[in-house]
């Protein structure tokens, strides 16, 4: 049952801690499993824990006790050198997008491409192929600033997704956005589980999560309070 | 291997266009570099020209040989030429030295000496074998022949001239060493400026899988070039620097009558500098985005 588990397990937290330097405890034995093809909100109020938790499971930081298996690598054991890769395997999409403003639209969706030693033909048609994706076909020429927020969202969702990564992870996506513009973003998101894409998202948009009927997992103060 | 020279050449491109759009900044760094360049390598080069010049004094090593007066040269010569270890001789006879002397003196117009002419004939020697030792035995030789009034060695003053030049040559290794070490310090810190205003790129490119190599390489290629540029620069002010002192040294050939014209770097030497020069620049950025990059690790 257990290495049937592991096999068909995206993400997997197992009595994970986190303590800041300064002693600030943000997470205190969160334990959570999502399975391949699994679409999950991951919600709680400010400081409950949800962005430590992104941070952990792309090794932006690092556990102070517990274990993190992601995508089958188990984080702990992870050597240095490997972690580039490890993340190529990870789409992540912030509340502030993080675009790069001086590149273009199609040198941002490209950046994952390009580190990834891609060049040429390949990288334009997959460039192309995500911007159509979400809707911004034709403006892969312009810069971001002279974009609105919610297409500066879904360039962040098209360099997200552009080389294909088995798993999604997104950072209040929609915080900045309208109800209108939210409602978009989050069906992009469906689209891309519907295709088979494991999705995280970290929200504390009650709205969205009530209107999807995905799975829920519930922190508070840096604790489990509950996985539906 | 194409990818790979392709991302290469992408890479430059991004470099050139960033240098492009600071051009203020990048023209004060690569004319500092080029400051600090161009002082070692003009010391180089004012030596590199006093070491041609004393080289087109006396054949190096040689011995001057004077004959008594009123004998025969012609012989005496010929008995120089058959002692063992002599290469060459070259005969200076009393009207030629007299010729010579008024002509490097400038005196020639006094009318010093009148219609009788005090110089002896002297033969010059090209030892066969050069160094102190083998030259101070030939001498000791060439002062048995009956027709020898003295021989001098030339070879106590190109003694003292090489350590001087060779002084000169450390003293500029050392300033070349020194120079070259805050060279390296100047654009650690200018990599490292950039390398803060671009530390939201760095983490967008580390968070899509970039490696060390991928985030390293864009600053290497500003610190390889700026480098290479700040070399061009330095060229190009030593450049100006023998234009400049052309006029002056061609007034002091004319006066001594030499045919010496100011030589600058060869293109083996030139490209050496900028080579150097863009060496220096790698290491430099090298040594600020490792900190960097260290500072960025989990």
């Amino acid at each position: 049952m257990r290495s049937c588990r592991q096999n068909f397990s995206v993400i997997e937290l197992k009595h994970v801690f986190k303590r800041y330097p300064l002693g600030t405890e943000a997470l205190s034995d969160v334990g959570f499993v999502l399975g391949k093809g699994e679409m999950a909100f991951l919600t709680g109020p400010s400081g409950a824990g949800k962005s430590t938790v992104l941070k952990l499971i792309c090794l932006l930081e690092r556990p102070t006790r517990g274990q993190i298996t992601v995508n089958g690598q188990e984080l702990g054991r992870l050597p240095a050198r490997r972690l580039p890769y490890f993340r190529r395997g990870i789409g992540v999409v912030f509340q502030d997008n993080r675009l790069l403003n001086e590149r273009t639209v199609f040198d941002n969706v490209a950046l994952p491409l390009v580190v990834a030693g891609m060049t040429g033909d390949e990288v334009r048609k997959r460039v192309l192929a995500a911007l159509d994706k979400v809707g911004l076909r034709g403006r892969e020429s312009g810069f971001p600033l002279a974009l609105s927020g919610g297409e500066q969202q879904r360039v962040g969702i098209a360099r997200a997704l552009v080389h294909r990564p088995p798993l999604l992870i997104a950072d209040e996506p929609t915080g900045n956005l309208d109800a209108a513009l939210s409602d978009d973003i989050i069906d992009l998101f469906r689209e891309f589980n519907d295709h088979g894409v494991t999705v995280l998202i970290a929200t504390h948009d009650l709205r969205q999560i009530e209107r999807l009927k995905k799975r829920v997992i519930r922190l508070g103060a840096g604790h489990m309070l509950g996985a539906a | 291997m194409k990818a790979y020279f392709t991302r290469h050449a992408q890479v430059f491109m991004r470099t050139l266009g960033d240098f492009a759009r600071s051009p203020a900044a990048t023209l004060m760094t690569v004319v500092l570099i080029g400051l600090t360049l161009a002082l070692p390598t003009g010391l180089y080069v004012g030596l590199l020209n006093l070491q041609r010049l004393s080289q087109g004094w006396q054949p190096r090593g040689s011995l001057s040989v004077y004959l008594k007066r009123g004998g025969a040269d012609a012989q005496a010569v010929a008995a120089i030429r058959r002692v063992p270890g002599v290469a060459t001789v070259r005969y200076i006879s009393p009207a030629q030295g007299l010729q010579e002397f008024k002509t490097t003196s400038g005196l020639g117009h006094m009318g010093l000496f009148g219609r009788r002419n005090p110089l002896p004939g002297v033969a010059i020697v090209t030892p066969a074998r050069p160094g102190p030792r083998s030259v101070a035995l030939l001498a000791g030789e060439l002062k048995t022949l009956p027709d020898v009034a003295h021989v001098q060695s030339n070879l106590v003053w190109v003694e003292r001239l090489d350590a001087a030049l060779a002084l000169g040559r450390r003293l500029v290794a050392i300033l070349a060493a020194t120079l070259g070490l805050a060279l390296v310090l100047i654009l650690a810190n200018t990599t490292r400026a950039t390398v803060a205003s671009r530390a939201a790129e760095i983490s967008v490119v580390r968070l899509v899988g970039g490696t060390n190599a991928f985030i390293r390489r864009p600053f290497l290629y500003i610190g390889a070039l700026t480098g290479g540029l700040g070399a061009l620069c330095a060229l190009l002010i030593l450049e100006i620097g023998l234009i400049a002192l052309r006029g002056p040294v061609a007034g002091l050939d004319r006066a001594y009558g030499t045919h010496y014209r100011l030589a600058g770097l060869g293109f083996g030497q030139a490209l050496t500098l900028l080579g150097l020069g863009a060496l220096l620049g790698w290491v430099g950025a090298r040594i600020a985005i490792a900190r960097a990059l260290r500072q960025g690790e989990v």
